[in-house]
Order: C-alpha cells, then sequence, then structure tokens
C-alpha cells in the first residue's frame, strides 16, 4: 500500500515536472538557450499568483491567466531585447546572460518583497480523496492534467500551426528560415514567450501547496534541467516521460532509502544518463 | 606672508579637527554584528535586527548607556552564508573597530562568527542560536540567551506526557541542519525521558521538494504525535503536506516556526492545533530594567514594527540589556580595550539578573541555565502559551481533529 502510494506521489509530481520543464526544453530545442533563470519564471508566477489572492482576494485558479500573460511579455522583452543579442555567439553566451538574468530577478524580488516565506492557503487546499485506499489531492490531480493539456497542445502547435512550423523551421536552420522570410528575431521572442508563459502556470500552482520566497528558484532550474536531461533535450513529449521517470524513481527513493538518498539518486541518474545516452531515455534529445 | 599664515593655520585647524572627533567618539558607543538579511534566513535576519533596533532606540531616548553613551551599531548581512558571517566580524574588529559585538541569527552563522569573536576576545551574547554545539568548544566569550537546542523542544515533549489519554508513540522528522537535527535529538531524548515509543525518525536535506512521500513514510508508522524539528519554511510545507496527505496524528509539535505571525497569517485555518517550542511568551510574569514586564515589551514592540515579537526577538534584547548591564555596573567607556573586554567576560559569567525576557544567569559555558522552555498552541488563531502550566493561558487541545473533520 505504502508502494502504491509512493508510486501515485510520483506520478503527480512527475506531472508538475513536467508543467514547469517543457517551458526548458522548448527554449534549448529552438534557441540553444539554456536558462539559467528558468527558477525565477517558477517563482514569478507563484507571486503574481500571491499578490492577486493577497490584495484582490483572487483564487489562485482564476489568476492564471495573469500570471500566463505576465510571464509570456517577460520571456518575449527578455529574448528580444536580451538574449536575442547574443543569438550569433557561441552557447556559453546564453548561458552567462541568463545565469546574469537570474540573479537579478532574484535580487529584485528579494529587494521588492524580502525573504519572508509566503504561501496560499484556501478553503480547498489540501483538499483529497481517495481511490481504493490511495489519496489523491486534487490541486495535485489538476496540475497533472493541466501539465499533459499544456504539453500536448505545445506539441500541436509545433507540429501543426504555421507559428509552431515556423518555430520548427527556425530550430532546424535558422540561415534558411531567415532566407524563406521568416523574423526568426521575432520567433525566438515568441518562442521564450511561450516558454515562459508555460513556466509562470507551473508557478501558479506551487505556491498553493509549498511556500515560496524570492531564492526558490535555483532548485527548480536543476531539476528542470534533469528532467529535460533524461526525456530528450528540446523533445517536447520527453519532457513527460523525464518527468515521470524522475517523479516516480524519487519518490520510490524516499520510501525504500531516505529523502536525502532520493536526491542523490536524482543527480546520480542525471550523471548516467549524460554519460551512456544524452539524448536522453527517447533517444530524441539534441545533443550537441 | 601667506605661506607662513597657511603653515601657522594648519596645526591649528588639525587641532579642531581631532578635538570635535575624539569629543564624538567618548559619546557613542559603537557594536557591531553580522546578520542574515538575505537568503535562507533572511526573514530571521531582519527580524533580531529589528529587535536591536528598538533597544537601541530606547536606550538612546534614556540618554544612552550609563545616562551617556549613545548606541551605535554597525549590521552587516551575511547572507545566511556562516564563512561571510565570520568574515564580516573580523572587519567589524579590526577594520570598524567597534567596541562590542552583539550575535547574529542561525546557529550555523552564529558557530562561524563567535569562533571570530572568541579569537579577538570579544564578548558575544545571541538570543537566535541555540546548537548544543556551540557551547561544547570550550569558549569564553561566548554567551546565549536561549537555552540549548535539544533542552528547547523539552518543554513541548513534556505537554504530551501529561494530556489524556496518554500518547504512547511518536514520529520524529526534522531538516538536516544544525538547529533543526539538535531539536530532533532533543525530541529524541525528551521522548524517551517521558515513556514515548519514538517509531519513526527522519532527517530531510532541506532543499527537499516533495514533502509529501517523506511524510508519507511517518503516516505509515501511524504515530500518535508528530515532532518536527523546523524553520519557518518547513514548517510551513510539513503543514500543508500533511493535509495533502491526509495525515492525522493526535497532535504536532515545531521546534520553530508557528511562533512567527507568517506561518498563522500564511496557512489560516490549517494552522490550528499545531504547538511550537518557544522560550518566552508575553504573558509571563517576568519583569525587569528597560523595558519593564514581558507584556509591556510585547506592546512596544508592536506600537514600533506593527506587529509582535516572537521569542527570538525577546531572547535577543534580553542579551542586550545583560551586555548593557555588565557594561554599566562596571562602569565601563567607550574605546574599550583588551583588558575592559576580558573584565566584561568576567562579569558575563557572573552575572544573574531578571529581565523582561526571564532569568538570565549564563553557565560555565555560556548557555542560559536560568531559563526554562515554554510551550505554545495555535488556538482560535492566535498563538496561547500552554506550558509550563503554572504560567499557561490555556489548555492544550488535544487531540486534533482529523483534516476532512475540521
Amino acid at each position: 500500500m505504502l508502494f502504491l502510494q509512493a508510486l501515485t506521489n510520483g506520478i503527480l509530481l512527475g506531472g508538475i515536472y513536467a508543467l514547469y520543464s517543457s517551458g526548458f526544453s522548448l527554449m534549448f530545442g529552438v534557441m540553444g538557450v539554456v536558462n539559467i533563470a528558468h527558477g525565477e519564471m517558477i517563482m514569478l508566477g507563484a507571486f503574481i499568483t500571491y499578490w492577486l489572492f493577497e490584495i484582490a482576494k483572487l483564487d489562485p485558479f482564476l489568476s492564471l491567466p495573469f500570471s500566463l500573460a505576465g510571464l509570456f511579455a517577460l520571456g518575449y522583452l527578455l529574448q528580444r531585447f536580451i538574449i536575442n543579442r547574443v543569438a550569433d555567439e557561441p552557447p556559453i553566451a546564453s548561458y552567462i546572460l541568463t545565469f546574469g538574468i537570474h540573479l537579478v530577478l532574484a535580487n529584485i524580488a528579494l529587494l521588492a518583497w524580502t525573504a519572508d516565506p509566503r504561501t496560499v492557503t484556501t478553503t480547498y487546499s489540501g483538499a483529497n480523496f481517495s481511490v481504493i485506499g490511495i489519496i489523491i489531492p486534487y490541486i495535485k490531480l489538476v496540475t497533472f492534467f493541466i501539465a499533459v493539456g499544456v504539453v500536448g497542445s505545445l506539441y500541436w502547435l509545433l507540429n501543426h500551426s504555421r507559428m509552431g512550423r515556423a518555430i520548427q523551421a527556425t530550430a532546424q536552420d535558422r540561415e534558411m528560415a531567415r532566407l524563406m522570410g521568416i523574423n526568426v528575431r521575432q520567433i525566438y521572442a515568441v518562442t521564450l514567450g511561450i516558454g515562459a508563459a508555460i513556466t509562470g502556470l507551473a508557478g501558479s500552482f506551487v505556491v498553493t501547496f509549498r511556500h515560496i520566497e524570492p531564492g526558490m528558484g535555483l532548485p527548480y532550474t536543476i531539476t528542470a534541467f534533469c528532467v529535460v536531461v533524461l526525456g530528450g533535450m528540446g523533445y517536447i513529449p520527453g519532457a513527460i516521460i523525464g518527468g515521470l521517470t524522475l517523479g516516480v524513481i524519487g519518490s520510490l527513493s524516499t520510501i525504500f532509502l531516505t529523502s536525502g538518498w532520493s536526491m542523490a539518486v536524482t543527480f546520480f541518474l542525471l550523471f548516467m544518463m549524460l554519460i551512456f545516452r544524452p539524448a536522453g531515455i527517447t533517444g530524441k534529445g539534441i545533443v550537441e | 606672508m601667506k605661506k607662513r599664515l597657511k603653515t601657522g593655520l594648519f596645526p591649528i585647524v588639525l587641532a579642531l579637527i581631532f578635538m570635535t572627533g575624539s569629543a564624538q567618539a567618548a559619546e557613542e558607543l559603537t557594536f557591531g554584528t553580522a546578520l542574515p538579511l538575505t537568503g535562507l534566513f533572511g526573514k530571521g535576519g531582519e527580524l533580531v535586527r529589528d529587535a536591536y533596533t528598538l533597544w537601541m532606540e530606547t536606550v538612546n531616548a534614556k540618554g544612552g548607556i550609563s545616562g551617556k553613551y549613545k548606541i551605535k551599531i554597525i549590521i552587516y548581512d551575511d547572507q545566511s552564508n556562516p564563512q561571510v558571517s565570520a568574515k564580516l566580524i573580523e572587519k567589524l574588529v579590526i577594520q570598524d573597530k567597534v567596541d562590542l559585538l552583539l550575535g547574529g541569527y542561525g546557529s550555523s552563522q552564529v558557530m562561524a562568527a563567535s569562533a571570530a569573536a572568541e579569537r579577538h576576545k570579544y564578548p558575544m551574547i545571541s538570543g537566535a542560536a541555540s546548537s548544543n554545539k556551540l557551547f561544547d568548544r570550550g569558549f569564553k566569550y561566548y554567551f546565549a540567551t536561549l537555552g540549548k537546542a535539544t533542552d528547547e523542544v523539552k518543554g513541548i515533549v513534556d505537554v504530551f506526557a501529561s494530556v489524556v489519554p496518554k500518547p504512547k508513540t511518536v514520529a520524529i522528522v526534522g531538516s538536516n541542519i544544525p538547529f533543526t537535527a539538535l531539536a530532533c535529538e532533543g525530541y529524541k531524548r525528551a521522548a524517551k525521558q517521558n515513556g514515548l515509543e519514538v517509531v519513526h525518525f527522519e532527517l530531510f536535506p532541506i532543499s527537499l521538494q516533495d514533502y509529501n512521500t517523506m511524510l508519507l513514510k511517518a503516516k505509515a508508522k501511524n504515530p500518535d504525535v508528530l515532532l518536527v524539528g523546523s524553520h519557518l519554511g518547513v514548517a510551513m510545507r510539513v503543514t500543508k503536506a500533511m493535509k495533502e496527505i491526509d495525515f492525522n496524528p493526535k497532535a504536532v509539535a515545531f521546534s520553530y516556526g508557528p511562533t512567527i505571525p507568517a506561518y498563522i497569517d500564511g496557512l489560516k485555518g490549517d494552522a490550528e492545533y499545531m504547538f511550537a517550542a518557544s522560550e518566552w511568551t508575553p504573558n509571563l510574569p517576568y519583569n525587569g530594567p528597560i523595558f519593564g514586564s514581558a507584556a509591556d515589551f510585547n506592546a512596544t514592540y508592536k506600537k514600533r514594527f506593527g506587529r509582535f515579537p516572537d521569542y527570538l526577538q525577546a531572547a535577543t534584547v534580553g542579551g542586550a540589556i545583560v551586555l548593557q548591564t555588565a557594561f554599566e555596573e562596571l562602569g565601563l567607556k567607550p574605546g574599550l580595550g583588551q583588558a575592559d573586554r576580558e573584565r566584561l567576560m568576567k562579569k558575563l559569567h557572573e552575572i544573574d539578573m531578571m529581565t523582561f525576557y526571564g532569568q538570565i544567569h549564563f553557565g560555565e559555558d555560556g548557555a542560559n541555565v536560568a531559563h526554562p522552555p515554554v510551550a505554545v498552541q495555535v488556538q482560535d488563531g492566535k498563538l496561547v502559551n500552554i506550558f509550563p502550566a503554572e504560567a499557561a493561558e490555556a489548555k492544550p487541545r488535544y487531540p486534533m481533529p482529523a483534516w476532512k473533520k475540521r
């Protein structure tokens, strides 16, 4: 029973991982940008939901459009005016730049909001139901379905819409795409906007089941990195596979070993994957 | 002619500068401290800064220390990093040449900072660090107004030994950093003393992302009571996770967290029934210099900062008062030298005084041996003192109703 419950926890956790990692995968897949400021996008999404709840008493679910829009705008502007400037440089330039953005965002947030831990508690926080004795929290279940929906929509967008095909073309061959009349800088900006929006959405959910503070970003960036390496860098459906793998293995190691060991196992997996199969479990990741 | 005038004026001007300079120095007693204003313990550091600020303002309004020396405090941010904390102490001593040091926040930072202070033979009293290891180093210059971490949590476990029906089993979880790990050791010891069986014990990394599965293990053992080694963030997360996995022990106690107003504000109804260890509540019958009674301090603090103090701020100010008293009783002056600070250290080892925070008397290892632990519970959205029985404002509400029945 403990095993089944832990497995369920792991699967639900995997959904959350997938939700906040798919944006990371998208950014890398299309622009080769390893977004070290990724965790800050989660943090900002979480704070948008928090402040709307505190000030306007807005239910977290109703705040989702705001964090989507807000983070899309942030991502778009960041790429358009800042990250685009290193588009023609070697990838290391974007790592350094996004690291700088991570520091700037985290510290501005710290100055504005202090290090106080905050959280959102609604009447339905923590509410759960049980199925054959396994407890499933509602919010985590909803997050799971939204994750699947978002990843699915993203995949559909990339393969069946004009914008999506333009994004894929740009990812495959930037110069050729330019020759075909695609405004590459615009595509990059929109892509980062979409990636940031999805990530901000994840942040909005996160604030309901844990506390948030301006320095919370970096561990999420690291986890997103692990998820995406496991599932395949740049391969969007891989975010779900990587997320589930990490969630389940992490959960089961916590049960059979200890919580400290489960983190060691996570990083060990990442390590092994990078050495033996850098393209991820699915083999469809981009390897540079 | 001009040249001679200038050369003539020069020593006069220089003398004037020195005179005014030293005149100012005689009026001010400088203190220095390193606090975590950012980072993992940023919240705690800010609160300690507020505590020192209140002490400084209150004493200066009465004329200053010994009625004539205004307090000036130099505060540096150690970013919750122990190595940085130690370096900042060196800076305060060597570069800023402060007269005295004040203790910081957090066992990890204070451990490093006090080692630097000991090297330079500066007394340091902290009110916000309680790891037992702080006192095992044979230091003479380090003092703490808080009890040791393992003793701090004794009160709350004693509570559970006295409720009806008496619980039989406890589960202990906590984050794996100095204060909280020691609190868990303290829980274990106190549980044994009270005949409570420890059915689960786990320390988890502070960076743990998923609390649900970790707590699931505790839930599986079906303990009567859950004891948590926590700071504010961990306390919030454990509370939320417990509800999500429908973990219903008869009681939950935290080593730290619920005494900070943000806990109840953030968790609202979910905070109800939670217990916490404490060392001070405003209803205690304590009375002392500068601030008057515990209740007076509580009211003064609220007026100044718009929120109530928790026991760490009370302990911090208590420590400052003891330092001030020792300084005044020795009749010292600003511009302290090595010998003065040594006299101060010896005096601090002798002093035995009552303050709004309670009795303060330092043992040979620097720990406050005169201060009993206290326990509180969230009842109707407010913290009430439920232990020791003589000072209790209310009876503990036990057992806690299941989450779904609230």
